[in-house]
């Protein structure tokens, strides 16, 4: 468990939220020489940052509606390509025109997308049905953009361990209860673990807000206001990839008009509907937001519509307010970085909020500029040039890959870069396969569990995508279930983990519960319920929801 | 080509109806898609396990107290007990050694270690009768080293709690060790295939009887006999101590064998079993069915003077569900579901789902029916019909079997 040490130091900085743009403000502070300690209430990625499109925008997406945005995310863009690359796939993504749309707008946005520095080719309808097979064939016009896909989990993950690995202490599971303030100076966090349910205080010279749409709550333990603009968005992972390249609509921003291929499945997304700031923590999808996206994803490309749905999920854009507008989208999704002291005359406090998943460096960048400037150190930002880890230069080419490693250490490869040399693989027991779907071997989750904050089974679907492939964690989650019972020497726990991880599936299935979707959930009753009686050994009624 | 009975489906209760059809003479054809739930079945029947969360000590008299849509009630409380007696000595004729009354059930141990109501119990396999008085005081539980199918440690727990001193004892041979380099072969069907001869049983009779010397029962994960029990008793006769199999995760080898035996039977009683093939559509003559088209025989339907639907629930694909509703997709019979998808799931995965109790809606000989009328020589059994929970009542098997035997003499009277 957490040692003291970690509690009773006094740090530069405690980051709160373990979102991208957390993990990377950790980096960037820790990169900077600061004393830093990032504090999560769940796991990381759990908030916004692990329920998007995983798309890495090329901004061409908002090129027309807001510049400001498109020029911050081409930049991000070109950065992330570079010292990221074990979580991105270089796809290209295609705006298409269809019937139903106005082709006048392409030139628009043509324009707009060149104003913004996003180059923007105009193809022929039959090139883009070449290029992308699975388009919808009726399209009257298409433009070619530098979309991307990228890995949201791997991407956090990968910061926080250079945070680590330059002094940044990080707790996942550790709760703000409210904040230590002398006079009108926030010096720490009062944290409860959800581990062992210790109340500690920890001190710190800034405490940065990065909690995204929760940061509001935040604020408040501040005496700061700020009025967040929850947006949600409900989208669909399908059970393959049946586009290779990113595929949106060429109109304004609207539901369900990006398609957006991810690994070994593809998602699309999203509705935008404001919710009240109360309901934030509800991500159960409605009836009706499956039913728009369906709609809409099938004009994309056809063939969803015989494509199984593996499972339905919705985040909230942590959008902050400035006007009235009901459906959120014409609210810049710019980044908002206030220093409280200006703001409200409260020291030591800042909030990073606003922003993307996709534009998270920047953000770091910003925030830690802010507690720089307060703590008066002058070291300069590296965190655009220098690779994460995982990045580094000189990992195997995709021929090495093919030719000398086995499907396993491919799959580790492709998660962890040049960090899957630290798994263990030199005897047979710890290349077996504990999940078939994606190539997880016992000994790449010995390497999550000690090396990446891996306490239960959700965390570790997280670190590793153990039961994230089409069988939703069938027979992966139990033998993966096992094995962490065995290490942590708690077999109850292991037990109850294996349940609350099936919950957290079924709660993604159920709002596409037809077709073969429910017949895996059948298969899986009858394997956990029928054959193995995990029913009779736990009970989920009033355990915590599982995050 | 024209058969007395076509059969539809080839899992427990499309074999037990087709046996049952086939001793009395009947010409039968079963057409099997190859998906059946025995597949992780570890080794029992289940008559009825649980009624409203309560566990059922006493199957028999409990039957009466099932709401009358249940598929028991169907075929009527008072022949469950004859009908049960036979399915026990059909499985005997089979070759398939199970014990267990229907009017007591006995525990069979998960490979969690639950101990859960079962009526029959494979007699190689592990089975307490009275919780109060168990079999062993000492176990060994023989774990095999980099098999990721059986969870050792909550198996123990499961053992431990109920009154058993347990000690793992990892274990391998050479043969185990040669499966293991392949990273996806530690299955229990490779296993199982991997120790069939006398001297890869020797070598894990050796390892037992070196590790195991202080039990007075030893334990192994059930990897033996995917055809008989002739592998386990072979193994027995090698060890000094009492050995019993215990239920491991999918693919399950004691499911399987079942299968195999019964298909064997039934295929010497001279039944036809079109392996891997699906019916896809039937040809009706006012309130009967007259053939049946399947994937493979194509323009060659096959006719007969009576069918039975033993397709399965939604795992087996015999009832699906799209977008907008439930339905039976060979021939489009009634089904007993919401029309609401909104009403069929529920959120808390281990919740009773309300979807688990659809199925084909039918009269009280089993006929199934279109638009509210019978079709007369349309029988349904298993899993497909509707009214009855396998997860949530432990009454999978038994209603299979039941209900098979019940279609089957239905038919022979006619």
């Amino acid at each position: 468990m957490v040692t003291n040490d970690i509690y009773n130091k006094e740090y530069d900085v405690i980051i709160v939220g373990g979102g991208a743009t957390g993990a990377g403000t950790a980096r960037d502070c820790a990169l900077r020489g600061l004393s830093v300690l990032l504090v999560e209430r769940n796991d990381y990625s759990t908030g916004a940052t692990g329920r998007n499109h995983g798309l890495m925008h090329s901004g061409a997406r908002y090129a027309v509606t807001d510049g400001e945005s498109a020029s911050e995310c081409i930049s991000e863009n070109m950065i992330l390509r570079r010292i990221a690359r074990h979580c991105v796939e270089e796809t290209d993504g295609l705006f298409i025109t269809l019937p139903e749309d106005d082709l006048q707008y392409q030139q628009t946005f043509v324009d707009a997308c060149q104003r913004a520095g996003i180059r923007a080719d105009i193809i022929d309808p039959a090139e883009a049905r070449r290029i992308e097979p699975a388009v919808n064939p009726s399209l009257i016009g298409a433009v070619r953009v530098p979309d991307a896909s990228i890995d949201p989990f791997r991407l956090t993950v990968a910061n926080l361990l250079d945070a680590r690995m330059h002094g940044a202490e990080t707790l996942n599971h550790h709760e703000v209860e409210g904040l230590i303030i002398n006079q009108n100076r926030v010096e720490g966090v009062k944290l409860l673990s959800k581990r062992d349910g210790r109340h500690v205080e920890v001190r710190g010279r800034v405490v940065v807000n990065a909690c995204g749409i929760w940061g509001q709550r935040i604020a408040q333990m501040a005496g700061a206001k700020i009025s967040m603009f929850p947006a949600r968005g409900a989208l669909l992972i399908f059970g393959h990839r049946v586009n290779n390249m990113v595929i949106n609509r060429c109109r304004k921003p609207a539901n369900a008009d990006i398609l957006v291929p991810d690994d070994t499945v593809c998602v699309i997304g999203t509705t935008s509907d404001h919710i009240p700031i109360e309901t934030v923590d509800d991500m159960r999808v409605t009836r009706e937001e499956v039913d728009v996206l369906l709609k809409e994803g099938v004009k994309i490309a056809p063939s969803l519509a015989t494509t199984r749905i593996i499972r339905a999920y919705a985040g909230v854009r942590p959008l902050v307010a400035s006007d009235d507008d009901p459906s959120g989208r014409s609210i810049s999704r710019g980044i908002v970085c206030l220093d409280h002291a200006k703001r409200d005359d409260i020291e030591g406090f800042i909030t990073i909020t606003g922003g993307k998943m996709m534009t998270y460096r920047l953000m770091g960048e910003i925030a830690t500029n802010a507690v720089c400037a307060k703590l008066g150190n002058t070291a300069p930002c590296v965190t655009a040039a220098q690779p994460l880890p995982g990045s580094e230069e000189g990992g195997p080419s995709q021929s090495d890959l093919t030719k000398r490693y086995s499907f396993g250490e491919r799959a580790a490869i492709g998660r962890h870069g040049s960090l899957a040399a630290r798994i263990e693989k030199d005897n047979d027991i710890d290349n077996a396969l504990v999940c078939e779907c994606e190539g997880v071997t016992v000994g790449e989750i010995k390497y999550a569990v000690h090396q990446l904050h891996v306490h239960n089974l959700v965390n570790l679907r997280r670190r590793t995508r153990v039961g994230m492939g089409t069988c939703q964690g069938k027979l992966c989650s139990c033998r993966a279930a096992s094995l962490l019972g065995e290490i942590n020497h708690d077999v109850k726990g292991a037990q109850e983990d294996l349940a609350a991880f099936l919950d957290e599936r079924w709660k993604g299935m159920r709002p596409v519960a037809w077709g073969d979707t429910l017949r895996e959930a059948q298969l899986t009753a009858h394997i956990y319920e029928g054959l193995c009686g995990l029913d009779k050994v736990v009970d989920l009624q009033g355990k915590e929801d599982a995050q | 080509m024209r058969m007395d009975t076509v059969i539809m489906g080839g899992g427990l209760s499309a074999l037990t109806c087709g046996i049952t059809l086939a001793k009395h003479g009947k010409r039968v054809t079963i057409v099997a898609s190859g998906q059946s739930t025995l597949l992780f079945n570890g080794g029992s029947m289940e008559l009825l396990g649980s009624i409203d969360g309560q566990e059922v000590t006493a199957p028999l008299e409990a039957v009466a107290t099932l709401p009358d849509n249940h598929p028991y009630r169907k075929i009527g409380t008072e022949r469950i007990a004859s009908l049960a007696s036979e399915a026990k000595q059909l499985l005997d004729d089979a070759g398939i050694n199970m014990e267990g009354r229907p009017d007591a059930n006995h525990w069979r141990i998960t490979p969690m270690g639950v101990a859960k109501p079962a009526w029959l119990t494979l007699s190689d396999h592990m089975r307490i009768d009275d919780l109060s008085h168990l079999p062993a005081k000492r176990v060994a539980l023989m774990a095999i080293r980099g098999y990721l199918d059986q969870p050792n440690s909550m198996l123990a727990q499961g053992l431990r709690s109920l009154g058993m001193e347990v000690k793992v004892v990892e274990f391998s041979t050479s043969d185990i060790t040669s499966l293991r380099r392949s990273p996806s072969e530690m299955r229990a069907t490779s296993l199982a295939k991997h120790l069939m001869s006398n001297s890869a049983l020797q070598r894990v009779a050796e390892q037992i009887n070196a590790l195991a010397n202080e039990a007075d029962l030893v334990l192994l994960p059930s990897v033996l006999g995917q055809n008989d029990d002739n592998d386990f008793r072979t193994l027995q006769s090698m060890v000094n101590k009492p050995l019993r199999l215990v239920a491991t995760l999918p693919p399950a080898v004691a499911g399987m064998r079942m299968q195999a035996q019964l298909r064997h039977y039934f295929r010497m009683l001279g039944g036809t079993y079109l392996m891997g093939d699906t019916a896809v559509s039937g040809t009706f003559d006012q309130d009967r069915l007259t053939a049946v088209t399947t994937a493979k025989l194509g323009d060659m339907p096959l006719k007969a003077d009576h069918f039975v639907l033993a397709t399965g629930s939604f795992v087996s694909r015999g009832l699906m569900a799209d977008y907008e509703r439930v339905y039976e997709p060979v021939l489009g019979v009634d089904v007993d579901a919401d029309a609401d998808r909104e009403c069929w799931t529920r959120f808390g995965v281990l919740n009773a789902q309300a979807y688990t109790q659809y199925g084909v809606a039918t009269d009280n000989s089993l006929r199934c029916l279109i638009e509210g009328k019978p079709i007369t020589n349309l029988r349904a059994i298993g899993s497909v019909l509707s009214g009855h929970d396998a997860i949530k009542m432990g009454d999978g098997t038994g209603v299979s079997m039941l209900t098979a035997l019940a279609a089957a003499h239905d038919i022979i009277g006619r």
